[in-house]
């Protein structure tokens, strides 16, 4: 039982907003870990604070034994840690395939001259990336609509698409921001399946998520903000009875039932 | 003539262009702040506020200032029609920043080739519009196109304050400069402001056109050095503050009357391309704070 | 659940049935290119140099394209670096008596440390700043080889260039210009296919899909711009050269903001982002003026309203026609 990432104490003040609040938590290797909370309670800042997308006001994140702490959203993917976006960001120029292509560009190598010139590694180094974008496609099933453009793909597509995409990128630790928003419950599915299967290839994952049904299908630990302090950390069973998660849910918008695991969807967007 | 004086009077001369490039900067700002387009097309409409008064004084002997009023309408008009036609089918696509700029320097292109066909390339001019020897105050002499620009400049000022203080209209512009999502949820219909924006714009710029020709030549081509200018001054105001921005105008109208006196005439617009890379690179944001 | 199954099927096969005569389309326009080139090779007579001239936008133009249509970037001012390139070739061939290869060599190398120097800080704006901050870069070029007379001789300009050529075998006759020309437009049009469909070229069109999503992926957004910059540059600045040695004669107008707007013109009528575009525009849009001699006087303003109208109704150039074709009309 190693922690893959450690966030210790981390801050992150917007003026005199408080938007994450000394909040500190482990994600163990191997497994499916997700950070709950009700709408604003800072879920999404805590993980751009640790993809680097901005930096924290204070605290510590610790990837892998690195201090990755501040790091450019390119250096932290170079480390391993590679996320996915609430609102999907996908090369809407490029064909679905080359999405995944795109992927791959943190363990090639080729500039201007590779490009030009194609040398024999360069071929080869092309032919791996293509096998590896066609098995990524297979595994989310969508080696159907490799050539389409990635536009014109229906929502949950996209979603499965962003994940082969961000998975040709080899991460130790892949970060979900809100997989399933706009998902129907065929999709979601489809997406619990998909999370799985990748926590079996042995990736680890952490993932935001509204959607409970998920959380609970998917999750082997949970984690619960409210008002951007951490409120409960547990396995999934003992979130479900904490008497602190039941109260920031029933104080909040949403109702008990969707932390208790009731099937019904929680529509809810940040 | 000593040194002092004659420094003196050269700062005085950069900050009668200043008041122009400041005006010049508002028109940017004003539309800007209602749409989030930086409009390249800006440079023409001055150049077209001080050719079309030319033609009509010249060709059909009309009076300076009817042909002036003429020619600001004139240009308003051919801002809505350039809204109409050019900005508003790209702004309802929601085209890129990208697009609307290149289209935007592109109508700036076709009115200069247009102007061009017109009145031919030679460069022409305005008289004075009060034609007396200049104001002495001790060894500085001040003309009295100098005391019109800074005068009309001032007036238009505080009709702007007034204007963004105190109408419907103004304080709508001013809402949508804040959050236009917001305005558009109070039911000001944002459509429109762009369309006043842009009327508005071409009106500053068809004036500072009219004050400015007298002290030098128009012609078809003048357009994107002002253009220019009012830009660097709406950046080095904070982009989006009409009146940072006619501050900005006088600055650099100082910076360049400097320039000219430490390098010679022929750095003029080097000098204004170097503030405004120096500024780009530097302080985007401007000297009086925050861009938006 | 079958019958669905079936629906999507037949769609995904329809859409590869689309996409492989789109991509049959694609070549169309290029075929139509070199056939106009072939053309007027063998044909001979004036428009033999009007070709040739367009054959130097068109590297000038697929520059533009690497850098605005693939990389999303915006730059007003590549004339600038053509510029360079065109005197750094005139002054050295004709003042210091250099070959035209070294000379063209020297430009190009001298325009690359500009456009790195300029590029680095330029490139950390975004939208409107960087379009102004270029814009200015081209018109402080103008202002000093205006102002620089001892050097590029300002509004005279420089005469008695040499033609292009090596090893003291020179490119004298306008077929000779022309097959020359063909060959350096075809190498930079393959060059760019290449970068295209390499993993450069896949770094490049990321940045411009979504600059947050290639960070996440680990690409470094800041140096590929700087990298897209500087091959536009060099496209810029070889066609800058090629012009001088082809016309004999450099003056400051020549890369003034007439090519700004020629440029831009060429690259929507071929369709920006894609490969064979900016040849494709920049001959039609080279042979225009010749068809409509009158309409000479007013080229630029013209070439101003097609690009509006280009803008306006047909963002994507002649590449929007494989759409028309396919009975598909997006964007």
């Amino acid at each position: 039982m190693t922690g893959l990432l450690l966030v210790n104490s981390l801050c992150k003040r917007f003026g005199g907003l408080v938007a994450v609040d000394s909040v500190s938590f482990e994600v163990i290797a191997g497994r499916v870990t997700a950070v709950i909370g009700p709408n604003g309670a800072g879920k999404t800042t805590l993980f751009n604070l640790i993809s680097g997308t901005i930096p924290p006001t204070s605290g510590q994140i610790l990837f892998a034994g690195q201090n990755i702490t501040g790091h450019a959203p390119e250096k932290v993917a170079a480390q391993g840690l590679v996320r996915t976006f609430q609102l999907v960001q996908l090369f809407q120029n490029l064909s679905v395939e080359e999405n995944v292509k795109v992927g791959c560009h943190l363990h090639t190598r080729g500039g201007v001259l590779a490009a030009l010139f194609r040398p024999r590694w360069a071929r080869e180094e092309e032919r791996a990336v293509e096998a590896n974008a066609r098995e990524l496609l297979e595994f989310v099933g969508l080696a159907d609509v490799a050539e389409a453009s990635a536009a014109t793909l229906p929502y949950g597509q996209q979603r499965l698409l962003e994940i082969a995409r961000a998975l040709a990128a080899r991460p130790k630790l892949l970060l979900l921001d809100e997989p399933a928003a706009g998902l129907n419950r065929e999709e979601t599915q489809q997406l619990s399946s998909v999370i799985r299967r990748i926590s079996e290839r042995g990736t680890t994952v952490l993932l935001i998520e509204h959607d409970m049904t998920l959380v609970m299908n998917t999750a082997d630990a949970i984690v619960v903000l409210d008002f951007g302090c951490k409120i409960a950390e547990g396995a999934p069973e003992d979130i479900r009875t904490n008497p602190a998660v039941i109260e920031a849910y029933l104080g909040g918008v949403e109702g008990i039932s969707s932390v208790t695991g009731d099937n019904r969807k929680v529509v809810a967007d940040e | 003539m000593n040194e002092i004086s004659y420094i003196i009077q050269v700062l005085v001369s950069g900050l009668g262009l200043g008041c122009i490039y400041g005006l010049i900067g508002i028109g940017y700002c004003v539309i800007y702040n209602a749409s989030g387009i930086v409009n390249f097309a800006q440079g023409a409409f001055v150049m077209l506020g001080g050719m079309i008064t030319q033609l009509l004084l010249w060709n059909h002997g009309v009076p300076l200032l009817l042909s002036g009023a003429i020619a600001v309408a004139c240009v308003v008009a051919i801002a809505i029609v350039i809204e109409r036609i050019v900005v508003r089918p790209l702004w309802d696509r929601n085209a890129s920043t990208f697009v609307m700029i290149l289209a935007t320097l592109a109508v700036q292109i076709v009115l200069e080739g247009a102007t061009l066909l017109i009145a031919g390339d030679q460069p022409k001019t305005l008289p004075v519009f009060t034609d007396l020897p200049p104001l002495r105050i001790g060894t500085v002499a001040i003309s009295y196109q100098l005391i019109w620009i800074a005068a009309a400049s001032a007036v238009i000022i505080f009709g702007l304050a007034a204007f963004f203080g105190h109408t419907r209209v103004g304080k709508a512009m001013r809402a949508c400069a804040i959050n236009r999502e917001a305005a558009a949820l109070q039911g000001i219909r944002v459509s429109t402001m762009l369309m006043m924006a842009f009327a508005l714009s071409a009106a500053l710029g068809a004036i500072a056109g009219i004050l400015v020709t007298p002290t030098q030549v128009t012609a078809f081509n003048v357009g994107l050095p002002f253009a220019i200018a009012g830009f660097i001054a709406a950046i080095v105001g904070g982009f989006g503050r009409p009146f940072g921005a006619f501050l900005g105008g006088l600055a650099l109208g100082v910076t360049q009357a400097g320039a000219v006196v430490v390098f010679g005439s022929g750095f003029k617009s080097g000098a204004a391309l170097a503030v405004l890379l120096i500024f780009l690179f530097v302080r985007p944001q401007g000297i009086l704070g925050t861009a938006k | 659940m079958r019958l669905h199954a079936t629906i999507l099927q037949l769609k995904a096969m329809t859409a590869q049935q689309s996409g492989s005569r789109r991509r049959l389309l694609a070549w169309l326009p290029g075929v139509i290119g070199v056939a106009i080139v072939l053309y007027t090779f063998i044909g001979g007579g004036y428009l033999v140099s009007v070709v040739s001239f367009g054959l130097i936008y068109a590297l000038f133009v697929t520059g533009l394209n690497l850098f605005m249509g693939y990389t999303g970037q915006v730059s007003f001012g590549q004339n600038a670096f053509a510029a360079i390139s065109g005197y750094m070739s005139a002054v050295l061939t004709t003042t210091y008596g250099w070959g035209v290869a070294p000379a063209l060599a020297c430009g190009i190398a001298a325009t690359l440390v500009v456009a790195l120097v300029v590029g680095y800080p330029a490139l950390r704006l975004k939208g409107h700043y960087l379009a102004m901050a270029t814009l200015a870069i081209g018109l402080i070029a103008y202002e000093v080889a205006v102002q620089w007379q001892s050097v590029t001789q300002g509004y005279m300009g420089i005469s008695g260039i040499p033609p292009l050529g090596v090893f003291g075998y020179e490119i004298t006759s306008d077929r000779g210009n022309l097959a020359f020309l063909a060959l350096v437009a075809g190498l930079g049009v393959g060059a760019a296919a290449l970068i295209r469909h390499s993993r450069l070229g896949r770094a490049m069109t990321a940045v411009a899909g979504s600059e947050d999503a290639a960070r996440a992926l680990g690409i470094d957004v800041a140096r590929y711009k700087l990298l897209a910059f500087l091959i536009a540059a060099a496209y810029a600045g070889l066609a800058g050269s090629l012009f001088v040695h082809v016309v004999g004669f450099v003056s400051p107008e020549v890369y003034g903001l007439h090519m700004v707007n020629l440029a831009f013109t060429m690259l929507y009528v071929g369709g920006i982002g894609t490969i064979a575009g900016p040849l494709v525009g920049a001959i039609i849009i080279i042979l225009l003026p010749e068809t409509f001699r009158s309409f000479r006087d007013y080229q630029d303003m013209a070439y101003g309203a097609v690009l509006i109208l280009l803008l306006i109704y047909a963002p994507r150039g002649l590449a929007s026609l494989s759409d028309l074709w396919s009975g598909r009309a997006r964007g």
